[in-house]
């Protein structure tokens, strides 16, 4: 489904590595022409489906076949064959009654007009890159009200998304979750064997839904559960990896 | 061989029966079958799981849907193959396995035909992704071989949104099968595949190719598809296709579903019946209820007729020209990718810097080229490598068709086979030889062809002779199936001062060709000015007179302000440019550079042709700010310190008047790039104001290139401050980090070798040894691809040691920099240049 957001300029700045610097030249103005040409070109698109926990009963039995480290904890889905694994995603998930997979991306036009400006223009190449960055964030937020008061409307509470490469989630839960969603066909995503997705300004992401408010809800950032925290460049920039930076 | 108007398309091809013959002729109906994977899904299938797999497991199953099909009325069932492919399998099952099943499972229930389904192959092909044409057409020629090999009756290429992997998987079928092969594409509520294909684009390129049906599939409802399907009708050359959705898919409780009723579906299909589809069918969302009522809708009927374009078409996977012959609409041509007398293309195409072909097509591009020729004829090249590598890098950057030019046919084979869409050839001519060597390359894959009118006997100096040439050419494209609108004939222009009286019979078999034959028409135009002064004043009026006789497609110079005016005007006079909006909105504020005006006396010839920076306004501009040293010195640091690359050209050619290039380089330019890395160090610039001040730095460069190369003594010095190799290290594409170091290090002189990203370890080493360098920057955003990094350092250890490297990137930080065994950790791209200059110090 389409999705209605917009470029957050400050967000996009930020990503830049602005720090309140004079915008020499006409410096102000390109950054305000690619912002209107990345919201003008761009059609953010994304899709969710909502999938009950399986209960641990039945996840056991599906652990003894699999040949993975038992000691890994791990969330695996009812009709989608989809397992998290790691530490991080398994206590984001505690007590869920169902989970929402969800997928945005700016789509291939994105990814043509960065190639584009990359082989001629690299200061709009970067630029446009920011915008788009804040772009689909502001697109992975929309999709995420959606979740929420599909929710709602069901008498479930969320908490916030969780993306593949946060704590211990690793990347490679990435290709799982895009079959899941028909995310290939519905929404041109593609998973490279790196477990990158392309386009570049695509997110997928997990979201609990809860019967009732969860016990680690008041954790308010993501960047709390991260092993990279200590060292990460982006905190240390003011930005933040994922959604819900304002 | 067969005369001319009997070529029989379906020729050679292994068609079931004359029922089907009849479907792929346009003269009957044909019912395939609705969804798979919701049939599957109700019966319990997890979203997410290979449902191929299915055929193997629970054929029964399998069967059982697809016999439901068959009682509903479908005369085609297609087999549960979508995703069958070595890619997605992995090692789950064979492909060959998976295909003997799943045509046996649909065998069994009884269809009249079975048709083998080949999806997407998952990946996204370069030069956007990562998977190359050949891996995307062995993949699919494995399926399509194992079709066959059970006993399918046709193939199903569908749910394609790259028109590119669709053309590998078509010549796949093609190639490895003899079978018929229908094509879909898959299109967005803005009537685009996601990679920006149209149903245009998608008819035009698929039906030349040799799709015997094409059409729609997936994507949205039959509503929004009919508009896309009446699109597509005037530019298929075969039967129509349509499957569409069962409507938008909603989220209901969390589960998708499709919205409308089977009669609500059949009702909007009729409508497309009624334009024209032949083959129907259902995709997501739709089961026996909405089959059945398909194939009530089209018993007893045959397919409504479609009018077909005459038009000369040809596409890139974005753009589409299509000149109809019953207009006189015209479309230029670019000529400036041709090494022909071009010093500077010459030296690009030697070095492999295909950076410069893709500047020269883009400023075509700007200047209103509606095609470009793209031409690699050097004769120490490798022709078929090097043009479609040329054609590969041109067209992922510019949107425009492109002109394959040469003279090498496996050079023209090499560059079409991989070109996403239909490019004109350049060019088959009146000799046996050619025609039997370019023609059967224009047809297989599906190109327009320019004909040129000469032949073992030379070029006829009369028009009569032209004419009997181009005839020839036309007749030997049909008995080859291709039809006369995709040959457009070149009557070859010659010097109006060496056979000045030739020029009226050029234009008199334009007329000749354009009447009698009913092809489109090229010339090279500015060959007729040769030996001629004002070249330019010749060339544009040889130019009207051509466009008056006839001429549609001019091979020009669209850089060339003057050429740009005549067929802006022209396109007026020909009614191309509606009410002469184009022309207004362009011309009504501009001067006529004929009429004298304040800046006229010393601006002699050049003013007309180019936009040149005028020095003084710059110098104007500076000097109206304050605070600024004004010699040239103090405005040149001023430009590029606060990023205004306009004012620098003027200011360096400025410099240039007491100064050599060298001493502007060193004493200007890189003293205020340190200052700037300095202030970008300390935090008062932020990376895009240490990018705009790179960017006016490489304005003065290119200003000072052209001196070194006018005096050609220092080209050495200013150019060869040391080579850097650049890359984004293997299963890394985010390179945006590494395009900011590569812009910085140009700007500080040094010769950057760039590799691209997801670069294999093996092609960096090459590059290393190949180019004797001595200093390698790896990046890599993520720490998956870190690795890659790791792998590379490591080869270049055991192959080329000797060799410095540094690394840069998000998740790398110095210890990780030691960790994977790299010399410099660099943080960021000021970093790098002051690595640079540093190793280069003591290196020297």
């Amino acid at each position: 489904m389409a999705l209605s957001c917009h470029v957050d300029r400050a967000e996009a700045l930020r990503y830049l590595g602005y720090r309140g610097q004079e915008l020499t030249g006409d410096l102000a103005g390109r950054i305000d022409d690619v912002i209107a040409r990345v919201e003008g070109d761009l059609r953010p698109d994304g899709l969710f489906a909502v999938f009950p926990v399986r209960t641990a009963g039945e996840g056991g039995a599906r652990e003894g076949a699999a040949s993975r480290d038992a000691a890994v904890p791990r969330v695996e889905l009812e009709g989608a064959s989809v397992v998290l694994e790691g530490s991080s995603i398994a206590e984001h998930l505690r007590g869920a009654r169902e989970v929402a997979l969800m997928a945005v991306t700016l789509g291939a036009r994105s990814e043509q007009e960065l190639r584009r400006l990359s082989a001629l223009e690299p200061l709009d190449a970067v630029l446009y890159d920011a915008a788009c960055s804040s772009l689909v964030e502001a697109a992975a937020d929309a999709l995420e009200d959606q979740v929420v008061s599909a929710a709602l409307e069901r008498g479930l509470v969320t908490n916030f998304r969780f993306s593949p490469g946060y704590g211990d989630l690793p990347l490679a839960a990435q290709p799982a979750i895009v079959r899941a969603l028909r995310a290939d066909v519905r929404l041109g995503l593609t998973v490279l064997p790196t477990n990158l997705l392309l386009p570049t300004k695509s997110v997928t992401a997990v979201i609990g839904l809860f019967d009732a408010v969860p016990p680690q809800a008041g954790q308010a950032s993501p960047c709390a559960a991260c092993q990279l925290r200590a060292t990460c460049e982006m905190r240390k920039r003011g930005v933040v990896c994922h959604g819900r930076t304002r | 061989m067969a005369a001319p108007d009997s070529y029989d398309s379906l020729a050679g091809l292994a068609v079931k029966d004359d029922r089907l013959r009849a479907v792929l002729e346009g003269r009957a109906h044909l019912v395939f079958d609705g969804a798979m994977g919701t049939m599957l899904q109700a019966r319990g299938l997890e979203a997410g799981e290979l449902p191929e797999l299915l055929n193997l497991q629970h054929p029964d199953e399998v069967t059982a849907i697809h016999r439901a099909y068959v009682e509903a009325g479908s005369e085609v069932v297609t087999t549960n193959t979508f995703g069958a492919n070595a890619r997605k399998l992995g090692d789950a099952a064979g492909v060959d396995e998976v295909f003997a099943a799943a045509v046996a499972c649909a065998r069994a229930s009884g269809a009249r035909y079975v048709a083998a389904d080949i999806g997407p192959t998952g990946a996204l092909l370069e030069p956007l992704g990562t998977l190359p044409f050949e891996e995307a057409y062995a993949l699919f020629r494995e399926q399509a071989v194992a079709a066959e090999r059970h006993g399918a009756d046709l193939i199903l290429v569908e749910t394609m949104a790259d028109l590119l992997e669709a053309k590998a998987a078509v010549l796949a079928a093609r190639e490895a099968t003899s079978l018929p092969v229908f094509a879909t594409m898959t299109f967005g509520e803005d009537g685009r595949t996601f990679l920006g294909t149209t149903p245009e684009i998608a008819a035009v390129v698929l039906s030349s190719l040799g799709a015997h049906a094409v059409g729609i599939n997936c994507s949205l409802g039959p509503d929004a598809l009919a508009p896309l399907v009446e699109r597509m009708a005037p530019f298929a050359r075969c039967p129509l296709m349509v499957q569409a959705n069962a409507g938008l898919p909603q989220i209901v409780d969390g589960r998708t579903v499709f919205g409308i009723t089977p009669q609500d579906y059949a009702a909007a299909v009729a409508r497309m019946v009624e334009a024209g589809v032949a083959i129907v069918g259902g995709c997501c969302g739709t089961n026996p209820d909405y089959i059945r009522l398909l194939a009530q809708l089209v018993d007893g009927r045959e397919p409504s007729p479609c009018a077909l374009r005459d038009a000369c078409t040809v596409a890139s996977a974005q753009n589409l020209v299509a000149l109809d012959r019953d207009r006189d609409d015209v479309a230029v041509i670019g000529e400036r990718i041709n090494p022909t007398g071009k010093k500077r293309l010459k030296e690009a195409l030697r070095a492999g810097d295909f950076d410069y072909l893709v500047g020269e097509a883009v400023s075509q591009h700007e200047a209103g080229a509606d095609i470009l020729d793209v031409n690699v004829g050097l004769p120490e090249l490798d022709e078929p490598a090097v043009l479609s590598e040329a054609v590969r890098r041109i067209s992922a950057i510019t949107p425009l068709p492109l002109q394959v030019d040469s003279s090498d046919p496996a050079a023209v084979e090499a560059a079409v086979r991989c070109y996403a869409g239909k490019p004109l050839i350049n060019s088959v001519n009146g000799k046996r030889e050619s025609l039997d060597a370019v023609l059967p390359v224009a047809k297989k894959y599906g190109c327009a062809v320019v004909g040129l009118t000469l032949d073992e006997d030379g070029i006829p100096s009369t028009a009569e002779g032209r004419f009997r040439i181009a005839e020839r050419i036309v007749e030997e494209a049909a008995r080859y199936g291709i039809p006369r609108c995709d040959v457009a004939i070149d009557c070859l222009v010659m010097a109006a001062s060496t056979n000045q009286k030739e020029t009226r019979e050029i234009l008199r078999a334009v007329t000749m060709v354009k009447e009698r034959l009913g092809c489109k028409t090229v010339l090279g135009v500015s060959n007729v000015s040769f030996g001629l002064p004002q070249r330019e004043l010749v060339n544009a009026t040889f130019l009207a007179a051509a466009f008056g006789a006839g001429l549609d497609m001019p091979i020009l110079n669209p850089l060339s302000r003057r050429y740009m005016d005549t067929v802006a005007a022209y396109r007026v006079l020909n009614a191309q440019d509606e009410g002469a909006a184009g022309f207004i909105d362009e011309y009504a504020d501009r001067s006529d550079p004929y009429k004298a005006g304040p800046a006229a006396p010393g601006a002699a010839s050049p003013a007309v042709s180019a936009g040149a920076d005028a020095a003084g306004s710059a110098a104007r501009s500076q000097a109206a700010e304050a605070d600024v040293d004004a010699t040239p010195e103090g405005r040149a640091r001023h430009a590029i310190l606060t990023g205004r690359k306009a004012d620098v050209p003027a200011i360096t050619e400025e410099l240039l008047r007491d100064r050599a290039p060298l001493e502007v380089v060193n004493g200007v330019f890189i003293p205020a790039l340190d200052e700037v890395g300095a202030k970008f160090e300390s935090g008062a610039f932020f990376l895009p104001q240490l990018m705009a001040s790179a960017e006016a730095v490489k304005a003065g460069f290119d200003v000072v290139k052209q001196a070194v190369s006018a005096g050609a003594e220092e080209g050495a010095a200013v150019a060869g401050k040391g080579a850097i190799a650049l890359a984004t290290v293997k299963g890394d594409i985010h390179d945006i980090g590494k395009n900011i170091v590569k812009m910085l290090l140009e700007n500080y002189g040094y010769e950057v070798v760039d590799l691209g990203r997801d670069v294999e370890p093996q092609a960096v080493v090459d590059a290393v040894l190949q180019r004797g360098i001595k200093l390698v920057g790896l990046s890599a955003l993520m720490t998956t691809t870190v690795r890659g990094m790791e792998e590379t350092i490591a080869l270049l250890r055991e192959q080329a040691p000797g060799t410095t490297v540094f690394v840069g990137g998000a998740v790398l930080n110095p210890e990780y920099a030691e960790m994977v065994g790299a010399d410099f950790y660099a943080k960021d791209a000021a970093e790098s240049a002051r690595l640079a200059g540093e190793f280069f110090a003591h290196g020297a």
